[in-house]
């Protein structure tokens, strides 16, 4: 029973790394995601857009997360933590999927909405802010849920470059103790239980906001 | 203040889209406070028309030119869903506006529009718990609020019950009287009688016909001549 504990202890923490590293990369997935799908009606910037999610969804995370944090020091001599790298490689590995999902959200709005705020004179800035991305944001709520919790165990890579979260530390116990089916139990149950609470906190979000789902 | 001054000048307009001609050398003046209505069967380029009065698109040839403030009540009324009646009036109107006391003032505004439109107790309702009528009547208090000059309404009856039409039709009266100039585009040559000083009849892109309702003996006839063949 005590190893149990103390096992569970031990992958808590990692359990903690893991929420930060999934919270980091969502924050910088979604900040970019959303300046990237409005930078797509900028007619300079549409290739530019098309180029960069074309390049992150066509090679492995895998790479990407190896670059950042082994080859970016390399080259401008700065050494990172394993912390920040990896929320720089998520969040910007998700900022492509999350403009994409944000792109169809924004394309099933009615143009009438865009013209609507048109003649009403109301600036470009503040139509996308105020009037067109609370749509959006609604609409693509359950699919963002989704791209949230595939993040989450996306995260699981962060291995590769020593981080130590939930399933490195279940993989390290395991080791240790010779015994490979109660580390990782435990670190099955942990991810659902984050799995679990993302949905919660998506579900609640959505009741929120269902007042203004159909017009 | 000439009463007859012209509001909306437009020269030789025309307008494509792949290829197909919509608007044929459309040339037009309305008049200062005039009420207009434009006529014509579906297809025949009425919502081309007043989009290109509002720019939402561009010409290909022709000139136009507006002088005042335009407002844009749209067939669909396009109404912000995630904004309260009370919001999608004043949110245009507010934007920038840091004095507390003329935001008050526009809300007393938006107040006093949606009680004179009967509508006072939805203020706080979202779009989508109105019905076709109330929302039309959303549409035009929020057009209304800019304050234009030249109000172009897209096919204010479309969907509504010969009773809300009537409404519609006294709504938009009582807008008239004060001296806002209106294009109200509609297939229903009824209502655009009862309501218009003018009508102006659309054919394949053309002004076929351009009639002054109270010279007219008969105006619904004489219109419906040139919509059959
Ligand atoms: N954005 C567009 N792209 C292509 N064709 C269009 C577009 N807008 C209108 N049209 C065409 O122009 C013609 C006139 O349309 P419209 O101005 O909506 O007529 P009305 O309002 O009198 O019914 C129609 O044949 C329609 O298919
Ligand atoms: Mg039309």
């Amino acid at each position: 029973m005590d190893t149990v504990i103390s096992n569970c202890i031990y992958l808590g923490k990692g359990l903690i790394f893991t929420l930060e590293l999934t919270m980091g990369s969502i924050a910088v997935g979604l900040a970019l995601g959303v300046f990237l799908s409005v930078l797509r009606h900028c007619r300079i910037c549409v290739s530019l857009v098309r180029g960069w999610s074309s390049i992150i969804r066509g090679t492995p995370l895998i790479l990407q997360l190896s670059i950042i944090y082994f080859s970016i020091p390399n080259l401008i001599g700065v050494r990172m933590n394993i912390l920040s790298a990896g929320i720089i490689a998520f969040g910007l590995n998700s900022s492509a999927y999350v403009a994409e999902i944000l792109r169809s959200g924004i394309e099933s709005l009615p143009k009438g909405q865009f013209e609507a705020a048109r003649t009403l004179g109301i600036p470009t800035f503040y139509m996308w802010r105020d009037i067109i991305l609370p749509q959006v944001a609604m609409n693509i709520l359950p699919t963002l849920v989704n791209e949230v919790i595939a993040l989450l165990k996306e995260t699981t890579l962060i291995s590769i470059i020593g981080g130590m979260d939930i399933m490195r530390r279940s993989q390290i116990v395991a080791a240790e103790q010779f015994e490979y089916f109660m580390p990782l139990c435990i670190a099955g149950v942990y991810y659902y239980c984050l799995a679990m609470l993302i949905e919660f906190i998506g579900e609640k979000i959505e009741r929120k906001v269902a007042y203004a789902k159909n017009s | 203040m000439n009463e007859k001054w012209p509001m909306l000048k437009i020269h030789n307009a025309s307008k494509s889209f792949n290829g197909v001609e919509v608007l044929n050398n459309v040339s037009l003046e309305v008049a200062k406070s005039d009420v207009l209505g434009l006529a014509g069967p579906s297809g025949s380029g009425k919502s081309t028309l007043l989009r290109c009065i509002q720019q939402l698109e561009i010409l290909d040839g022709g000139s136009m030119e507006c002088d005042g403030k335009i407002g844009f009540m749209f067939q669909d009324f396009q109404l912000f869903p995630h904004l309260t009646v009370l919001q999608n009036l004043l949110y245009a109107l507010n934007l920038g506006e840091k004095n507390a006391r003329r935001r008050q003032s526009n809300e007393m505004q938006a107040k006093i529009m949606l009680k004179n439109l009967g509508i006072e107790a939805k203020a706080s309702m979202y779009p989508y718990s109105l019905s076709g009528g109330q929302k039309q009547r959303v549409a035009l208090a929020r057009s209304l609020m800019v304050d234009p000059d030249v109000l172009l309404c897209d096919e204010p009856t479309s969907g509504l019950d010969v009773a809300t039409t009537m409404d519609v039709v006294l709504l938009l009266k009582s807008a008239c009287e004060t001296g806002v100039t209106m294009i109200i585009a509609s297939h229903d040559l009824d209502f655009l009688t009862k309501i218009s000083n003018r009508i102006v009849l659309l054919r394949d892109g053309k002004i076929v016909l351009d009639v002054d309702v109270k010279q007219c003996q008969d105006p619904v006839n004489h219109l419906k001549k040139y919509y059959a063949d």
